[in-house]
């Protein structure tokens, strides 16, 4: 492919060489390619995965033409597996692209070692029972599940695996690392080398808040008893004296250091979700745990012994008003000790790796440094089982949703979703699939419906008349808006999970088309 | 809403051709606000408004200002404004089109003035910019300078700098470069 | 479980919706095989944009069960464009993106018809935006949105108690994307806020200081726009910078490399340079493809009915697990763009002068020294000096002739009025009715006028 880096060049902006190389080699199966299937993986072909398997055994009917963009007039009769994979391949020649005519549930059936090949597998339009068996197969084969599903104005999209560990969570507000309420020895002298007051007012309102707000922090506390600013009145005297300084009115950086003193006030230590992760059990490392949860454990020494309750420092700093000389050399105060931090990390690594008998250089340290620089912003995302959410769900959060008005319509198609699985393993077909005898499989619908409900512990609790109507109406539909809508969601759930970048959905996500207010249900 | 597009269509093709009208550019929301701040201009008296594409075009104009005290007293200085279509969401395009010696309008007619670029803010109009651009003249500012060499001599040796502005605004060279008369 | 009642049908799955009747649905939807015909037959669906959402949004409509659909597109096809823009291939580069992208769909959903228009969207008549039932916009620009925003409401008229006149009215629907963030959103003009009612959503871009880029450079993108903004003119006086020519990209990338080094700054990048250079939004295939299936559903359902709608406006965040949010944003009354403005009914002797002393009484303005603007004509301006005299002959002259003696039209006028006991200046937008004129028969009147 000729130009790939332009090609790829408005995506490499979000997720970089690397996790573009990622994608390439990931390998990713899809089952069923009506539209919802199509849809989610045209999206990571165009994308640069790196080979996909198309599974489906249906052949192509008129009706697909009608929600499908793969197919078209002379794909009636021909494998629908056969018919998409060629589309796809031909949006994009980088990727290997592959086939197999074979209903799913039949691979679920007899070969579940197939599925072990795969880095990623996404499971469109299955019903329930097909869902456990394969999200169990997958598990045990430590392979990265993705469920979708639409289905009339409806659907969802669920993601299965063990755990997923981001070290570039990249999330889109966090704050900066300048540990201006803890400032280290390195930093407080190169303070103390600068003279707040020097009358020339080109050095004066060209001195970074950085250098400002250490410095009169240091001031308050000589007179405060080693403390900062801590009541109300307090920060609000602060501010006053940064004011104070200001021999000019247009001085942005005495501006700045006022809107950002509370750095100064803000607690020290690390946020509640890093504690979280540091006293996980994962963390309790054996020669099994992964490479993530070996840097955990280097970084919850770390952070017990050298430094002091703070991770290692990130080591960049945002842009603000200076001059170019007292910038850069704070950018190099800053990085020289994100980098000595690093080199500690790094050991408390390799040591942690010899005792649990592992070659000590076998983590880069490309990967230690970037653990370090994303240290307050790593995230594990966890998943239960299918079966174990289907036959025990969270109680509490279901009766929350069930009573809560926002998340009534999308708990109602949760659980719709489900029972109109149950009337196909007794019908033999969806409800409203067909024309006629509509009243009776709407009242057919809802005893299921009821029946569900109360097997799993919601007794009392109904759906409204309007809903399971509307669920009868649907009649299983594909409809292509939707498919669009969940596959794209899919895709970039998939993407997430195969760059390790940005962080995935919680939970099962419940499309609501009728006005969009979809939720995310963590049962 | 079906059944009132098929209504109109059903007229549209009875009315084929019945209604040709005079094509009309449509207003944008920048120029019915420009409008309004054209409308309610109070300049300095030193300071004057032209509309080079005559009275419809409010969108380019230009504003001379001489500046009837400090360094720049007795001089003329032109500038060109550009509105963008969604005015006042952005701010206009400005530069000087006269030659200037001046520490914070370079020689290409960049001019740096906060409320041009980073503190732009909707609530901000036509008038403001003018007043900042003649409060740029009456106290030309040496700390966030374009023209570095005309902030080093303002700083350093404001009556050096004053000699270089009449130097300039007569008509000749300050230093490489030649300014063309204003006064 | 083969159905042998119906014959194999095209939309097989879209007929559950169309066909059958609902309660959860708009308020006129009536469910049938006409309403899927009609569908067909009498709704007009214009694109604008063939970019990311445009592709999707023209296989998404066709796929909705709408069969005559337009699009239009001033651009052409890049390699980089090809990560998202999915019916485009390497071979089509360089070509028109509409007409490439109406004839991809063309060749795959048999019987929808694609018409591509290959230009600038003010490059087409006002009347060629009235042809279309739905507005439908997959763009990226904050202009065009309002380009398109101020004509769709420029069709709609008000009656005499101004509410709305339903025929009048040009639905638009409008998705955006950025990374893996974006928004759907519905406009009903005269119902819903319209672009210009929220404008503020749009943060104005960032601009950095041009002393700072000069003087005291910090990042890498100072450095660049240094380049591109101050040093590209000093050297190349008159030339202007062209950031689709690789020639002058490359120059400006040097000079900022050259700027950086001399600095002591890390960070220039040819990709960041065209990044900052040319405001370029990272986009994926992926958030495209969620936005634009969410415009498509809205516009089939705000046609036909067969659901309710989404009421107003749709973000999407996916950088962290995934956020959808709906928020009802409320009109702006007094809004320019979309509002009633005043009815005022005018002899058609009445003159300018007589017509700005009727402002100054008129109950609901109280406006005094107004100037007026009809069609982006300056009637009458009182400032500047200058145009004030290049007006001053108007004003004895009468408003009917200054309007070209149309029947009625909107006027925009300018003035102070009083608010508790405070001059405050305004801007008022006015429907201005002629007494006694027979109205011309303008077909989009000729429903309820």
């Amino acid at each position: 492919m000729a130009e790939p880096k332009t090609k790829y060049d408005r995506q490499l902006r979000i997720w970089g060489e690397q996790g573009q190389t990622a994608l390439e080699r990931a390998s990713v199966c899809l089952l069923n390619c009506g539209p919802t299937g199509s849809e989610t993986f045209k999206n990571l072909v165009l994308g640069g995965v790196g080979s996909i398997t198309v599974i489906d055994g249906s052949k192509v009917e008129v009706g697909d033409l009608g929600n499908n963009f793969m197919l078209d007039e002379s794909s009636v009769g021909h494998s629908k597996a056969k018919c998409v994979c060629a589309f796809l391949q031909e949006l994009n020649d980088a990727v290997k692209a592959k086939f197999i005519e074979e209903y799913p549930e039949a691979l679920i059936e007899t070969k579940a070692s197939f599925f072990s090949q795969f880095t990623l597998v996404v499971a469109t339009q299955l019903v329930e029972d097909a869902m456990i068996k394969l999200d169990r197969i997958c598990r045990e084969a430590n392979v990265m599940l993705v469920f979708a599903r639409s289905y009339g104005l409806t659907g969802l999209v669920r993601i299965s695996l063990k755990e997923h560990a981001v070290i570039e969570s990249k999330p889109d507000h966090f704050l900066d690392d300048l540990r201006l309420n803890n400032p280290w020895a390195e930093l407080k002298r190169f303070a103390e080398s600068i003279d707040l007051n020097n009358p020339d007012l080109v050095v004066h309102k060209h001195t970074p808040y950085i250098v400002i707000l250490v410095k009169m922090a240091e001031e308050w506390a000589k007179s405060h008893g080693g403390n900062f600013p801590s009541t109300r009145e307090e920060k609000k005297e602060f501010k006053g004296l940064l004011n104070a300084m200001k021999i000019a009115l247009d001085e942005d950086n005495y501006k700045e250091a006022i809107e950002a003193s509370f750095k100064v006030f803000a607690p020290r230590g690390i946020s509640s979700d890093l504690q979280q992760i540091i006293n996980d059990s994962c963390a309790e490392v054996d020669s099994n745990s992964s490479d993530f949860w070996v840097m955990v454990a280097a970084l919850k020494e770390f952070i017990a012994t050298e430094g002091c309750g703070e991770t290692p420092l990130e080591g960049s700093i945002p842009d603000m008003t200076s001059s170019t000389e007292l910038y850069v050399t704070l950018q190099k105060i800053y990085q020289a000790k994100a980098e000595a931090d690093f080199l500690v990390i790094a050991q408390h690594v390799r040591n942690i790796l010899k005792k649990v008998g592992r070659d000590p250089e076998s983590i880069s340290k490309t990967t230690i440094k970037s653990f370090c620089k994303n240290a307050r912003k790593l995230r594990v995302c966890r998943y239960r089982l299918i079966e174990d959410e289907f036959c025990n769900p969270a109680l509490t959060e279901m009766q929350k949703y069930l009573t809560d008005e926002d998340y009534s319509i999308a708990v109602g198609f949760y659980i719709l979703l489900r029972a109109v699985d149950r009337f196909a393993a007794n019908y033999n077909s969806f409800p409203g699939q067909f024309d006629g005898a509509m009243d009776e499989e709407i009242s057919r619908l809802k005893t299921t419906a009821v029946g569900l409900l109360s097997d799993l512990g919601c007794n009392g609790s109904t759906l409204t008349e309007d809903l399971i109507n509307e669920m009868c109406r649907f009649g299983a539909a594909e409809l292509h808006a939707v498919a669009a809508f969940i596959g794209g969601i899919a895709s970039q759930e998939v993407i997430k999970l195969i760059t390790k970048q940005f962080v995935p959905m919680s939970g099962t996500y419940i499309f609501n088309g009728i006005d969009h207010k979809s939720q995310l249900l963590t049962l | 809403m079906i059944r009132l597009f098929k209504v109109k269509e059903k007229q549209r093709e009875l009315a084929e051709n019945a209604n040709g009208g005079p094509p009309v550019k449509k207003q944008t929301a920048g120029e019915l606000r420009l409008h309004k701040d054209i409308s309610e201009l109070n300049l300095p008296k030193s300071c004057n408004i032209s509309f080079p594409n005559g009275k419809d075009d409010l969108m380019n104009f230009e504003v001379s200002i001489r500046p009837d005290e400090g360094y720049y007293l007795g001089g003329t200085f032109l500038f060109s404004f550009q509105v963008s279509p969604i005015y006042p969401h952005e701010a206009p395009k400005v530069k000087c089109k006269t030659k200037v010696y001046h520490p914070n309008i370079d020689l290409e007619g960049n001019v740096c003035l906060n409320i041009l670029r980073e503190d732009w803010k909707p609530v901000l109009n036509i008038n403001t910019i003018v007043y900042g651009l003649y409060h740029l003249f009456t106290e030309p500012n040496y700390e966030d300078p374009l023209n570095h060499d005309a902030a080093a001599v303002l700083r350093d040796n404001p009556k050096m700098f004053e000699s270089n502005v009449r130097r300039a605004m007569a008509g000749g060279y300050v230093g490489q470069s030649f300014f063309a008369r204003c006064l | 479980m083969v159905d042998t009642a119906t014959p194999p049908s095209r939309s097989r799955d879209l007929d559950k919706l169309l066909l059958r009747p609902g309660n959860l649905v708009g308020p006129t939807f009536e469910p049938g095989t006409e309403l899927r015909e009609d569908l067909k037959e009498y709704v007009k669906v214009l694109v604008v944009g063939a970019g990311g959402l445009g592709c999707e949004l023209l296989k998404d409509l066709a796929l909705s069960g709408f069969r005559n659909l337009e699009v239009i597109d001033m651009d052409r096809i890049e390699v980089s464009n090809l990560n998202r823009q999915f019916l485009f291939r390497l071979d089509d580069v360089g070509k028109a993106k509409a007409e490439v992208a109406a004839k991809r769909v063309m060749e795959r959903v048999s019987g929808v018809n694609i018409v591509p228009h290959f230009c600038r969207i003010e490059d087409k008549e006002i009347n060629f935006y009235n042809d279309f039932s739905i507005i439908v916009l997959g763009l990226d620009s904050i202009e065009a949105r309002s380009y398109i925003n101020a004509v769709a409401c420029g069709f709609l008229e008000y009656d005499s108690d101004d509410s709305p006149r339903e025929e009048s009215i040009k639905p638009m629907v409008d998705g955006g994307t950025e990374g893996f963030k974006g928004h759907a959103r519905v406009i009903v003009p005269g119902f819903t806020p319209c672009f210009e009612c929220t404008i503020w959503l749009f943060p104005p871009q960032v601009k950095f200081p041009l002393c700072t880029l000069a003087e005291t450079p910090r990042t890498a993108a100072h450095c660049i726009e240094y380049a591109h903004l101050i040093k590209w003119d000093e050297v190349h006086s008159g030339k202007t910078f062209d950031p689709d020519d690789p020639e002058h990209m490359k120059w400006v990338y040097e000079e900022a490399v050259k700027r950086a080094e001399l600095f002591g700054i890390p960070g220039v990048t040819y990709s960041l340079t065209q990044g900052v250079v040319k405001n370029i939004i990272p986009a994926i295939a992926s958030t495209n493809a969620v936005i634009s299936a969410a415009c498509a559903l809205e516009t089939l359902k705000i046609v036909s009915g067969c659901s309710k709608t989404l009421s107003n406006y749709l973000t999407y965040n996916g950088v962290e697990g995934l956020h959808t949010k709906v928020t009802e944003f409320v009109k702006d009354k007094d809004c320019l763009v979309c509002g009633p403005g005043v009815l005022i009914e005018l002899d058609i002797s009445v003159t300018l002068r007589k017509f700005i002393d009727l402002l100054e009484e008129h109950p609901k303005l109280l406006l005094s020294k107004a100037s007026v603007r009809h069609r982006g004509k300056n009637l009458y301006m009182q400032a500047p000096p200058v145009l004030e005299e290049m007006t001053r002959s108007n004003i004895s002259l009468t408003l009917y002739e200054l309007m070209d003696k149309v029947p009625k039209d909107i006027i925009h006028v300018t003035g102070s009025t009083r608010r508790d006991d405070k001059k405050t200046s305004c801007l008022r937008k006015l429907r201005v009715v002629f007494k006694g004129v027979e109205g011309v028969t303008d077909m989009d009147m000729a429903g309820g006028a």
